[in-house]
């Protein structure tokens, strides 16, 4: 589902270039579960948002479902925003001030789901998550790792085909964090969601089915993960 | 969606309430005052407009030629013979009438008796104004000269009723009139309103002279409608010549033309042959107070708003990344605006409401919001639908660019210098507007003390005035014998006109020595009889007052020191001077007398012996007792002699201040709105340092750990807002010099704009902007730094 060849990013300051990416090229198929892996600056979030489409590649082909990205319109990219990527960000990234069932109502909202519809997906997920007594606090109510929970609802809510999480559980500890990736495997072992986080655990990593090492913006090992579990 | 929107509009207006107050409260002010400002434009706007036809209603003007056939002067009014000719002559006419200039016109009826405003007017003023009628026919009200038509008030204040057709109302005590007609109130705004009006016929069967046919006599207002379709610059050329051709005069030397009526109150001013103005330019300044107070409480919320921007940017990304399209997030954002707009239109209707009698009084007008006029209701709309959109849409179209990779970085890109320095450009564009109405507001009131305290040449401390009317006329010798003798008063006079203000100028008159064209030097003229200097309490420069007993003073003529000086006389004591008629000898030199305008220039003036025309008496209390003792003697003494009329008793100083009353209303406007516009530009700094100094709480503590002191880091936070403010001055000051310097170019006599106006208006404004940053700054200065270090 996406193709990348030979991305490049880099950054002109006064004549002179920084790449951050150089000469990326990846094939991820639907259903995997991907782990970014690499030392602090490596390219990684880089990568994530050129993937998630939030930057732009400076050169390369990325391919996404089979449409060509680079050529993609606002109005296309939205349409793909609504319908297949659902975003993680390491600090959660709520809207401060939506209620939990508003923020995950949100996508919803854009993606003009009906209003009955929207209500039996939003209790839906409420449900999965354990979160039906809090869907009236505002996020400042909750700790880290239940607003991390809302964030991946609201991932989720809308269905996508693709989760992007970068570092999803860098500011939690580590029992909120596994709690975390028990979710993200059973979502791609039970909904066949292609995950690709962006990790510096390995722990995590194991729980996914590869791990692309990234260092100063090469590939430097892409690995398959011995299923242990 | 549209329903979360609001919930979160909601929500964050809560949230945020210092800058939600200060926005409500910015715009609310910013509304109520452009409300107001534009409730008199409309009421401006709609004069002469309400009876109809108006595209076809015509006011006939006159220009006046000079040697060299260049116009040199265009009067409203014209001679009593030029309307029949015209509609003799020229098809095109529809309808024409004359029309008086408004008096005080005594009704009466039974034990009723008042002064109304009362116009004569020929038959077919009635047809060009379709007035309201509760009773009569229009076509008929005036076929019989003994007829009168009155308005509702005036009729129910004379019978008690308005259904009084057919009724009899005794007219200026001369004639017993028959109601032929009653119409509705007329509007304020209606240059030729009236409370009761009478057939031209009337006019001249009562007064006898105004029935001469008078081709020089310039001073009847007359209106006329043209046939639809008619050109009226095509109408002009055609009637061009009429008076030439009827006063055999070779040289073309006055021209009427028709001006339509719906420009004249607003467009009335020609200057030399060409309308260039007139109220319009007081509209305009009005209008642009309206939409520059208005863009201050704009300016308001565009800044809070893009200064919260980096909270809201956080949003924004979110958004972006859940699927939100531009177009969604513009409209989220104009909510937003439209919201605190409607909350800020609803609170400035109240407003309006609670100061809208107040300003009536300033502006003398009866403007009230109509509630069940459609127009209004659209006025509001694209009053909200304006400032909504103009308030919102700097941060809708700003904030909903944000590209959410950045946004969601808190990237630097955020602070880039352009977002600061274009919220410094908007403090600049405000405090420069409120600079500029500071300067004004101060050269304004420079003028008006200038211009009251300007020496009149007489003394009007205990000066009262009174129409002479009635009995008076034939008993005027009694009736000062008998006020003197009461000891209410210590003098009295009779005149052709009131002290207070120019009524009566002339040409025309004739000395050894002048020069041809000296014949159309215009002299101001009061006709009058003995003690009028000693009355007034002018200064004799020499010679002496008309006095009783000397037989050769009911011949004379008294001049001021600018007549002489004008007319170049050496010994002007017992100088012949020839005027209607007659050689005067000079009896008297008396100093100037503000007469006119005090705006303008002195003019030469003339004091003529002539019992015969007199309109006001007037007299000097006696100092030594009572005002209201003195008052009540006269009016009893008044009322015995002259039983048929109300007595009407009026300081002279009382309508001396009158003069200036336009300048004080100006004077009091441009004080009230640069107030405003100073308070809504301070509630927005106010707001934009308690952002800056919220937004450097962790500056602020780590210098002060540092050892940063309390006053430091006041200047610190306080130091770029001045400066914005000194850029604004700088930029501002100026343009205040021009556009007062411009405006004081219209009066004669003026001030010159000094220094000190600039040096007060600038320390005034750094001293205002410091005291609203530095009291946040301050608060700011004095957190604990452990509270500020603490956050994050
Ligand atoms: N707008 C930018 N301009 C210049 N350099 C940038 C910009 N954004 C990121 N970088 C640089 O790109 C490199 C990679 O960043 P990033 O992808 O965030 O790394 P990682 O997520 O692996 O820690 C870093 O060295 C960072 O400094
Ligand atoms: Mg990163």
């Amino acid at each position: 589902m996406i193709e990348l060849k030979n991305i490049e990013k880099y950054y002109a300051n006064k004549g002179v270039k920084s790449y951050i990416l150089r000469h990326v090229t990846a094939s991820i198929k639907q259903g995997e579960f991907v782990s970014i892996m690499g030392p602090s600056g490596a390219g990684k979030s880089t990568l994530l948002n050129i993937l998630g489409m939030l930057e732009e590649p400076t050169y390369g082909q990325y391919e996404f479902m089979g449409e060509d990205i680079t050529s993609l319109n606002e109005r296309k990219r939205i349409e793909l925003y609504r319908n297949h990527i659902g975003f993680v960000f390491q600090a959660y990234h709520l809207i401060d001030e939506m209620t939990v069932a508003e923020n995950i109502e949100a996508p919803l909202l854009y993606k003009k789901v009906s209003g009955a519809e929207r209500k039996s997906r939003v209790a839906d997920v409420l449900d999965r998550f354990n979160m039906v007594a809090k869907k009236d606090l505002f996020p400042n109510q909750l700790s880290g790792g239940q607003q991390q929970l809302v964030g991946i609802a609201r991932a989720l809510v809308a269905q996508p085909s693709v989760i992007l999480a970068d570092e999803p559980t860098g500011n939690l500890q580590s029992a909120q964090a596994l709690q975390i990736m028990d979710l993200f495997k059973k979502l791609n072992q039970e909904e066949g969601i292609t995950i690709i986080q962006v990790t510096h655990s390995e722990v995590n990593a194991g729980y996914g089915s590869r791990i692309l090492h990234l260092l100063d913006g090469v590939i430097k090992e892409d690995v398959t993960v011995e299923q242990t579990v | 969606m549209f329903r979360i929107n609001l919930k979160i509009a909601l929500r964050n207006l809560l949230k945020h309430k210092t800058a939600s107050l200060i926005n409500i409260s910015g715009l609310a002010i910013g509304l109520a005052a452009s409300l107001m400002l534009l409730l008199y434009v409309q009421y401006q706007w709609s004069y002469d407009k309400q009876f109809g036809n108006t595209e076809n209603t015509y006011h006939l003007m006159v220009n006046f030629y000079g040697a060299d056939k260049s116009i040199t002067g265009t009067t409203p009014q014209a001679s009593n013979v030029l309307p029949a000719v015209l509609k003799e002559e020229r098809p095109e006419i529809e309808h024409i009438s004359r029309v008086l200039w408004a008096s005080r016109r005594l009704v009466a009826s039974g034990q009723s008796s008042f002064k109304v405003e009362g116009r004569y007017a020929d038959p077919d003023l009635l047809r060009i104004f379709k007035f309201n009628y509760m009773s009569g026919n229009p076509d008929k009200a005036f076929d019989d000269p003994n007829s009168i038509v009155l308005t509702e008030s005036t009729a129910k204040r004379l019978f008690g009723s308005a259904d009084v057709l057919n009724r009899t109302v005794r007219f200026e005590n001369q004639a017993n009139l028959k109601v032929t007609a009653v119409i509705e109130d007329l509007p304020p705004n209606f240059t030729y309103g009236f409370e009761c009006l009478t057939p031209w016929k009337l006019y001249e069967n009562l007064n006898g002279w105004p029935a001469e046919p008078n081709w020089g006599n310039y001073s009847y207002f007359t209106l006329l409608t043209l046939k639809n379709g008619t050109d009226h610059n095509a109408f002009n050329q055609k009637i061009k010549n009429t008076i030439a051709r009827h006063t055999g005069t070779k040289n073309l030397d006055a021209a009427p033309f028709v001006y339509p009526l719906e420009k004249y109150h607003l467009y009335g001013h020609f200057t030399n042959g060409i309308a260039d103005g007139g109220q319009i330019e007081q509209v305009r300044i009005f209008i642009i107070l309206a939409l520059g107070i208005l863009a201050i409480a704009c300016i308001n919320f565009m800044n809070l708003s893009t200064a919260r921007s980096q909270k809201r940017a956080k949003e924004v990304g979110i958004r972006k990344t859940i699927g939100a399209s531009r177009g969604s997030l513009v409209m989220q954002f104009l909510l937003e605006s439209f919201i605190l707009t409607i909350v800020s239109v609803l609170i400035a209707i109240v407003l309006v409401e609670l100061f809208l009698p107040a300003f009536n009084g300033l502006l003398n007008t009866k403007l009230e919001i109509s509630y069940a006029s459609p127009a209004n209701w659209m006025g509001f709309i694209a009053l909200i639908t304006l400032t909504g959109l103009t308030a919102g849409s700097y941060p809708a179209f700003f904030l909903s660019s944000f590209n959410p990779v950045q946004a969601l970085k808190k990237a630097v890109a955020l602070k880039n210098n352009f977002g600061l320095s274009l919220r410094q450009t908007l403090v600049v564009i405000q405090f420069g507007f409120a600079i500029v109405l500071i300067v004004s507001t101060l050269i304004l009131y420079q003028q008006l003390q200038y211009l009251k305290n300007r020496p009149l040449g007489y003394d009007t401390n205990a000066l009262v005035e009174m129409p002479h009317e009635g009995n008076l006329y034939l008993k005027f010798d009694l009736f000062k014998d008998r006020l003197l003798n009461s000891g209410a008063v210590s003098a009295v006079t009779q005149s052709s006109g009131s002290i207070a203000f120019q009524n009566s100028n002339s040409t025309g008159f004739e000395w050894k020595g002048m020069a041809q064209a000296d014949k159309k030097v215009s002299f101001d003229l009061i006709q009058t009889t003995h003690d009028f200097l000693k009355t007034m309490n002018i200064r004799l420069i020499a010679g002496r007052d008309f006095t009783k007993g000397r037989a050769s003073d009911s011949s004379g003529i008294m001049l001021n020191e600018t007549a002489v000086k004008r007319m170049g006389i050496k010994d002007p004591l017992g100088q012949l001077v020839f005027f209607n008629g007659k050689q005067r000898p000079v009896t008297g030199v008396f100093a100037d007398v503000l007469w006119d305008e005090p705006t303008r220039n002195q003019h030469p003036m003339a004091i003529v012996f002539n019992a015969e025309n007199s309109d006001v008496i007037t007299m000097r209390l006696n100092n030594s007792r009572g005002i209201q003792e003195n008052l009540d003697q006269i009016t009893k003494i008044t009322k015995e002699m002259n039983p048929d009329f109300p007595v009407e008793l009026k300081f002279v100083d009382t309508l001396v201040a009158e003069k200036v009353e336009h300048e004080q209303m100006l004077s009091v406007m441009s004080n009230l709105f640069a107030g405003l516009c100073i308070f809504v530009s301070c509630l927005g700094l106010f707001g934009l340092s308690a952002f800056s100094a919220e937004q450097r709480t962790k500056e602020i503590g780590v210098r002060k750990v540092l050892g940063a002191s309390v006053t430091g880091i006041i200047t610190l936070l306080s130091v770029s807002f001045v400066k914005t403010v000194m850029i604004a001055m700088l930029l501002a000051m100026p343009v205040g010099y021009l556009v007062m310097d411009n405006w004081l170019m219209q009066f004669d006599y003026r001030i010159v704009i000094g220094p000190v106006v600039f040096i007060i208006t600038g320390l005034s404004s750094i001293l205002i902007a410091l005291l609203t940053v530095s009291l946040q700054a301050y608060r700011a200065a004095r957190t604990n730094p452990v509270d500020a270090l603490k956050y994050e």
